[in-house]
Order: C-alpha cells, then structure tokens, then sequence
C-alpha cells in the first residue's frame, strides 16, 4: 500500500508564474486550500532559495485528489499572495512570513494590518525555520545535567567520544554549555 | 494590569504556636490538596491517568475538581511549557491563594526535556514560578505522580511559616523578559545569563 503522500502528484512552476498556474489548477478543481509552507533550500548549489509549497485538494466526492505545486523561490524576493483567491491562506502566508522571512506581495486578509507574526510570541527577533537560524538555548542557560555519557563527572573515564551537535546548535564559542 | 497586593501574614504569634497546633495545621493542609492541572502536553495524560480509579490520588488527599485557580492549593504543571504560554503560567499562579505549591511533572516542565533546543521551549518552568517537587520522567507514569505528591505531603507536614518566607518565593519572569542572546563578535555585548537560585527541595 503506498501513502497518501507517494500518490499526490507535484508540480514545479516558476515564480513569475506562480498565481496563473494556481489559478489554473482551481479551475481544473483543486479549489479546496489546504496548507502553504516552505523549504529552506539556500544551501543548493543550484538556483539558492526557499520551495513555498502548496497542497490542494479537489474534493469532488467519490473521487477526491490532491495536488502539490512548488516553487524555487531567491531569498529577499516576494511571493504574490494568495489571499485574493482564498482568505484562509492568510494563516498560512502569515506562518511562513514568519518562520520564514519571506514577504508576501498583495497580501490582504481583511484586517488592514498588513503582513505580521501568527504563532511567536511577542518581541521574538529572528526566523526561526531557516537553516541560518541559530539555536542559542544552551548559550544562554547552562543545561542542567549531562549531555553526554561520562560529562557529569559520576564515572571515573572520561569518554572519548566524538561530540554530536544538533543541527542548529553553536559551537561553544558562543559560551558556556 | 497587576496589583501588588501586600502578602497576607499569619502575624508573630504564630511563630510562638504551640507544635500540637502547627501539627494539626499541617495535617490538615497536606490531605486536602486541591490540585489544579495546567496540562499543556502529553503528561496531561498521565496526570488524568493518576486522578482515575486505578490510580486514584483522590485516596491521597488531592482533589482534581478545583473550579479554577483562585480555588486551588495545588498546580500541577504538565507538559511543554513555551515562552507564548509562560505568561499565562505566571498569571494563573499569582491567582491562587497562599499557601500554594508547585510540582513540576515530566522532562519538559523540568527542564524544557528533549525541546533544550528549541527557539519556542521555556527552559523548565522554574523560570517563572518556584517549583518544590519535580517528577522526572517522560512521561512520568502515575505512580511517580503518586510519589512526587508523597514526597509535597511530607515536605507540608514538616513545614513552618517561619521556615519559609513566602516574599522570597517570588521571582520574576525574567526568563520571559530577557533580550535575545546575541552572536559573538558582532559588535554585541554578551548578555550575562543571572545565576539560578539554589532549589529547595528536588525530589
């Protein structure tokens, strides 16, 4: 049996055409929204950027499919929005804007207020899904107890193994761990 | 908007109390716990598991049934504490009466558990309201539940108002408040991190 995941087929577009092709796939019947997000992909070697993802469904019954679209997105370039065609996307462009950094261009979900955080709480400074986004909790407080076996001092040997970060965690110059 | 209410005070005569009186007190104070659960993950689960007929930490005395926080004596935190629900943490101690008491239940409301590393996880809920039992585990089951509630009853029995003064069980959010930790060498200051009070009972 292969998942849900492995049938849902995906399309690639380019950025200038990102809301024609969205149009396009709702006239064909994916008119059902479902969610919106990105992939930081900076890291590639070619055409550095973000994938903004978008997942609709077409939810005829007896025969409901869904569909993928991706599109490689420059770091610092606006994605036009999709709140003109759904308002829900709204919750989704706002999610992505701030985990993300990335803008969205028309964005409008009926408040007036414009592009802001959804989920952080209030005063948080940084992006934090972004592959560049540096986890700092252990710079700025001391992890109670040990990490790793033979650091807490209860063994005599001290353990010859190779320290393993989690992604996103500095390197001890950043301070005390 | 907050109101600095002054501490209510028992007053210097009860210091004088005779040790039959302060024992009746205290033995009526730790079997009738009335517990409140601020479950916020899936330690929630293990503190409903706790409260239900196998378990049953009713027999113990602590009473899940407190209508809201202004009614309760006890607060169990369970689950994932994040810097967005610190706040209302804060906020929902502060309303309950004095005396109160705290027990941290599982990895996360500890220490911040498996989430260190989060940019979301406050880092163990002793950041923001003192803590005086914590039940290790993740989850803990509801036997260790049962046990971090023997261990708060004993520490009740053995209590004296003067022992402990409740001024120095505030602490500030500071935890919440503090400025993001900058990078080094970019022309920042390095944010001296406030050295953490002694605990006083870890069980």
């Amino acid at each position: 049996m292969t998942s849900a995941t492995e049938q849902t087929p995906l399309r690639d577009c380019e950025l200038d055409g990102w809301v024609e092709t969205v149009q396009e796939l709702r006239g064909e019947g994916f008119d059902y929204f479902d969610w919106l997000t990105a992939v930081d992909e900076t890291d590639r070697e070619e055409s550095p950027g973000f994938d903004v993802v978008l997942h609709l469904y077409d939810m005829t019954p007896g025969a409901v499919r869904g569909t993928l679209l991706r599109c490689r997105v420059p770091e610092g370039t606006p994605v036009p929005s999709l709140t003109s065609l759904w308002c829900g996307a709204a919750w989704h462009e706002r999610e992505t804007h701030e985990m993300f950094g990335i803008e969205f261009s028309g964005f409008d979900d009926g408040t007036g207020l414009g592009m802001r955080p959804l989920l952080l709480p209030d005063g948080f400074v940084g992006t934090p899904l972004r592959k560049s986004f540096v986890l700092a909790a252990r710079a700025s407080k001391p992890w109670p107890g040990a990490k790793d076996p033979g650091e807490s001092g209860d063994t005599p040997r001290r353990a010859g193994r190779r320290k393993n970060l989690p992604p996103g965690v500095p390197d001890p110059s950043w301070g005390p761990r | 908007m907050t109101v600095d209410l002054p501490t209510p005070r028992v007053g210097p005569l009860q210091d004088a109390a005779p040790k039959p009186m302060r024992l009746v007190l205290n033995w009526g104070r730790r079997y009738s716990l009335w517990v409140f659960n601020f479950g916020l993950a899936c330690c929630a689960i293990e503190f409903i598991a706790a409260s239900m007929a196998r378990h049953d930490f009713i027999r113990l005395g602590v009473i899940p049934f407190a209508p809201g926080p202004r009614q309760a004596d006890l607060m169990v935190v369970s689950g994932t504490v994040t810097d967005k629900m610190a706040p209302a943490v804060r906020r929902l101690y502060d309303q309950m009466p004095e005396p109160k008491y705290v027990i941290s239940f599982g990895a996360c409301s500890n220490s911040g558990g498996p989430y260190w590393d989060s940019y979301a996880v406050t880092k163990g809920v002793d950041q923001l309201i003192p803590v005086d039992v914590y039940v290790p585990g993740c989850p803990p089951r509801p036997e260790a539940l049962l046990h971090g509630i023997l261990r708060l009853q004993d520490k009740i029995a053995a209590e004296q108002l003067s022992t402990r003064s409740y001024a120095d069980r505030r602490r500030l959010a500071g935890a919440v408040t503090r400025p993001a930790v900058q990078e080094p060498g970019a022309g920042a200051t390095r944010v001296p991190v406030a050295p953490v009070a002694p605990r006083e009972a870890r069980s």
